[in-house]
């Protein structure tokens, strides 16, 4: 086919793709962020107790935000998403301990006892920390970025393209449903009331949004193979996040300590 | 071939054998002093979905010595599967987050995406679909449809994919229309004894030491929300036979009875898996409307792990039941055409509607 | 390079009837041909058929010969077809690859897939982009264009992999007019510089504009062959579900209403 030689300047890779972050922390390798979070989450629960989980939450969390300069914005985020679970957990476990003897209050049939309090306040510091830290992977990575680190690293194209399409997916069918309420609504669909009228209410919604995502599987299926799609093998990056030495080895070394501790907490050396 | 098979087995059961002698017993009891407890984490069903996990890695790693690749995993992984499993990963968190902050109801509707995928292309497709769905829902999704705890049942949803990858492969989702009143007769016996069997079961586990670690509720203390509870139960059940059996003889479609115990034997294991990561995680609460439940069951005098698994032995067979029941309609739904090219789905067409037209003369099919 | 279809029939997975039968076809360099026909009378059966899609994707079964100058193609699989003849498709949503947050890295996704040198990855893209004159767009998110760029990004992402021939199944059937007139110039703009295009569309204004001769399929056969002027003038074209150019119905219209055609090219000149 004839090219248009005359219009290709020279340009290269363009500056838009793989811009670094705005601080430190932004611009580390996103696996390093990834064990970071996972790490974090997971030693708050295998530590148990208090002190453990709240050093956890300042060390792992809190400073590194405040490096990256997102501390408002995870402490709003991560209470958001800590609120549902952690309101029930605390009132579900200071209520509705089993075995706890030291009655605080009395309400009617229920009551709050000192022990379900502490277990109470554990498992609320817990999930703070897991919410935190997952939190803070979240506002200071992009997830394509971290897909992209993994496909260098050796992951198939194929299920680095499944993890990136999920996640654009998920706002574009929230669209699609948002579109299809308000076509339904005209049409007189009741979307507010009981749970039963609102359950009622969201099948005619769902209902077209699964199947006509469904039915586009055949044309995105078409439109990929036309594009090269069904070549086996690597294929190219246009570029990658960086990693460096000491972040590889800093990695390893939460691995390892949390290991350390799995181990230590198994076998009741300590507590 | 078999050598791979053999070989999974093989360290499916070494791990088997070394979670149970190793760290214990059936119970799931917690000690309350200890809240990270190793006797609670040592659930059968728990340790039994690990080394399903290490078993693939191992068969995996033996077709790699083998053949140098993974085509028969890879197999599950067409272009049309990869298209669908974004798909699925959507309606899976979609549904799931608006079922737990909108609709306070028992029940989760999070593995709708897993179990259509698992059906149409396979246990692995299916198993990745589940672990996609549970890991960014954690991770990547923003609010409001974020889900903090989901990540931890990661292995869960892997389970429940590749049951249902099983499911579909055994042709249990193949549509059985117009079927002799007989035949129908007997899948609702079958079935509605399958459930009682489970409910049963189910009761056991709740009141008898034997499944139970040191604590259990007392079911002669009759605690007035204990027998409540009961009632429910009892009210959830009969409902979900008889509207297996209304939809069984109305449609007159022998694979609902299909439908239910694979819903059901899903739910089930799915409850077993989940309760020690839930109760050693999140002390059995999830901030969704089943969290009503758990604090019955515990004001009731269950420790906090048999509340959990008490709970789950409600809420997921329930869950797992509709989910697949829904599966099965957008299957009926989909053109025969759309269905027919996906790995799993010529064992989801009607006897008589697969067929290709015969290569006949100069007609041919794709080479590549 | 020359795409020739001889004898080609089609039909599809569990079908009785075929889709397409004796289609002879010739798709040569520098040259367009527009593809005419009532819905489902074989049109964008024939463009998969072309492009290589049917039956390797979509399955079903194939007969007669298809040949790239020359060289049977039957055993190609996609992506190798692929780099040789790009397909584009009505619905530009669906086109998009959902992988990418910028027009750049869609525009790329193609040389990407085969495994090209980057930085021939890169030239290829900006080539593709200047070419239909959207790389104004590169760092845009392509979810949040319009119809009409949507299908411009997809066209341009099927450019940079340097097919050979382009097939395009009505391109414009759904967008709304401005998006039809940005497609449509672009279409024009790469008839004329050589570009060797396939293209079906009801609008049979646009192959007037851009096609040098016309197929016209019937219940998947064909039925008129020959130069765009000849075939768009047939007076069979109603019958067979084909829309008449605006200029010969303007004309109708106007001998109707006792407006000789001297006076209505004069009107249409002021």
């Amino acid at each position: 086919m004839a090219g248009s030689d005359h219009l290709t300047a020279d340009r290269g890779v363009p500056a838009f793709l793989g811009r670094p972050g705005p601080t430190a922390f932004h611009r580390l390798n996103p696996l390093t962020k990834a064990t970071l979070a996972t790490v974090t989450a997971v030693a708050a629960v295998v530590l148990g107790g208090l002190l453990g989980p709240i050093g956890l939450v300042v060390a792992a969390i809190i400073v590194p935000a405040g490096v990256a300069r997102v501390l408002r914005r995870l402490m709003r985020t991560a209470l958001l998403l800590a609120l549902p679970i952690g309101v029930s957990a605390f009132l579900i476990n200071l209520f509705f301990f089993p075995g706890g003897e030291q009655v605080l209050v009395r309400i009617g049939p229920i009551t709050a006892t000192a022990e379900g309090l502490a277990f109470a306040l554990e498992i609320l510091v817990r999930i703070l920390a897991i919410s935190g830290a997952v939190t803070l992977f979240y506002l200071t990575t992009r997830p394509a970025d971290l897909v992209l680190d993994l496909e260098r690293r050796g992951v198939s194209p194929r299920i680095a393209f499944v993890a990136n399409a999920s996640v654009q997916t998920v706002p574009a069918m929230v669209d699609r449903a948002a579109q299809i309420t308000s076509a339904q609504r005209a049409r007189g669909l009741d979307t507010e009331g009981s749970v039963w009228r609102r359950l009622r209410g969201v099948v005619p919604i769902v209902g077209p949004v699964i199947m006509g995502s469904i039915a586009e599987v055949e044309e995105r299926t078409m439109a990929l193979e036309a594009r090269g799609f069904t070549r086996p093998g690597r294929r190219t990056l246009l570029w990658a996040p960086s990693d460096t030495v000491a972040e590889a080895v800093t990695r390893w070394g939460l691995v390892l300590a949390l290991l350390a501790v799995i181990v230590v907490r198994l076998t009741g050396i300590w507590r | 071939m078999l050598v791979r098979w053999i070989a999974a087995l093989m360290a499916f059961l070494i791990v088997i054998l070394i979670g149970m002698v190793g760290i214990g017993n059936f119970g799931t009891g917690i000690d309350p002093d200890n809240f990270f407890d190793t006797e609670g984490a040592n659930s059968f069903a728990l340790i039994g979905a690990i080394a399903l996990v290490v078993g693939f890695g191992v068969y995996a790693a033996v077709e790699y010595a083998q053949t140098g690749g993974f085509a028969s995993i890879a197999r599950q992984f067409d272009t049309r599967t990869i298209v669908l499993i974004p798909i699925a990963v959507a309606v899976n968190i979609i549904l799931g987050a608006t079922v737990a902050n909108a609709l306070k109801i028992p029940i989760y509707l999070d593995s709708i995406g897993t179990i259509l995928v698992g059906v149409l292309a396979g246990p692995v497709a299916g198993a990745l679909t589940g672990f996609l769905s549970n890991t960014l829902w954690t991770y990547v999704i923003p609010p409001p449809f974020q889900n903090g705890p989901a990540a931890a049942f990661g292995i869960v949803a892997v389970v429940i994919g590749v049951l249902a990858g099983l499911a579909g492969r055994a042709g249990w989702l193949r549509p059985r229309p117009n079927r002799p009143l007989a035949q129908l007769g007997i899948g609702a016996i079958l079935t509605v004894a399958v459930i009682l069997g489970m409910a049963w079961l189910a009761y056991l586990g709740w009141t008898s030491p034997a499944f139970g670690g040191e604590v259990n509720f007392n079911v002669a203390g009759s605690d007035a929300i204990f027998t409540v509870l009961g009632w429910l139960v009892l009210l959830l059940v009969a409902g979900t036979v008889v509207g297996l059996l209304a939809v069984l003889f109305i449609r007159r479609d022998l694979t609902v009875a299909y439908v239910v115990v694979a819903g059901l034997g899903t739910g089930i294991v799915a409850a077993l898996i989940s309760a020690p990561i839930s109760a050693n995680v999140f002390s059995g609460v999830t901030g969704g409307g089943t969290d009503f439940l758990v604090a019955a069951l515990r004001q009731a005098g269950a420790d906090i792990g048999a509340a959990t698994l008490g709970q789950g032995l409600i809420s997921d067979p329930i869950d797992k039941i509709t989910t697949f029941f829904v599966v099965y309609l957008i299957l009926v739904a989909m053109a025969t055409r759309t269905k027919a090219r996906f790995p799993q789905g010529e064992r989801l067409l009607e006897k008589g509607e697969e067929g290709g037209s015969e290569e006949d003369g100069e007609w041919r099919g794709a080479t590549t | 390079m020359t795409l020739t279809l001889t004898g080609v029939g089609y039909r599809y997975a569990g079908a009785r009837r075929p889709a397409l039968l004796d289609i002879d076809l010739e798709l040569p360099d520098g040259v367009v041909v527009g593809l005419a026909g009532a819905s489902e009378a074989g049109k964008t059966t024939l463009c998969l058929v072309a492009s290589g899609l049917a039956p390797r994707t979509v399955g079903g079964q194939i007969r007669g010969r298809i040949t790239l100058d020359g060289e049977e193609v039957d055993a190609w699989p996609m992506h190798r077809l692929s780099q040789r003849i790009g397909i584009g498709f009505q619905n530009p949503a669906t086109q998009l690859s959902q992988v990418a947050s910028t027009v750049f890295e869609e525009v790329a996704f193609g040389p990407m897939n085969l495994a090209i040198e980057r930085d021939e990855v890169v030239t290829r893209t900006w080539e593709a982009l200047t070419t239909l004159r959207i790389d104004g767009l590169a760092e845009r998110d392509p979810q949040r264009l319009s119809g009409g760029q949507q299908q411009l990004v997809a066209m341009a992402g099927l450019l940079a992999m340097r097919p050979a021939h382009l097939v395009l199944d009505e391109p414009t059937a759904q967008l709304d007019p401005a998006g039809t007139r940005l497609v449509a110039d672009a279409i024009d703009r790469l008839a004329r510089d050589g570009a060797s295009i396939l293209v079906a569309e009801q609008k049979t204004d646009l192959l007037a504009a851009v096609a040098s001769s016309v197929i016209v399929l019937a219940e998947g056969r064909v039925v008129l062959q020959g130069a765009t002027a000849q075939v768009l003038a047939d007076p069979r074209l109603p019958e067979l579900g084909v829309p008449e150019r605006s200029a010969v119905r303007l004309e109708r219209a106007a001998s109707a209403a006792g407006v000789g055609r001297d006076r209505l090219a004069g009107a249409l000149h002021d």
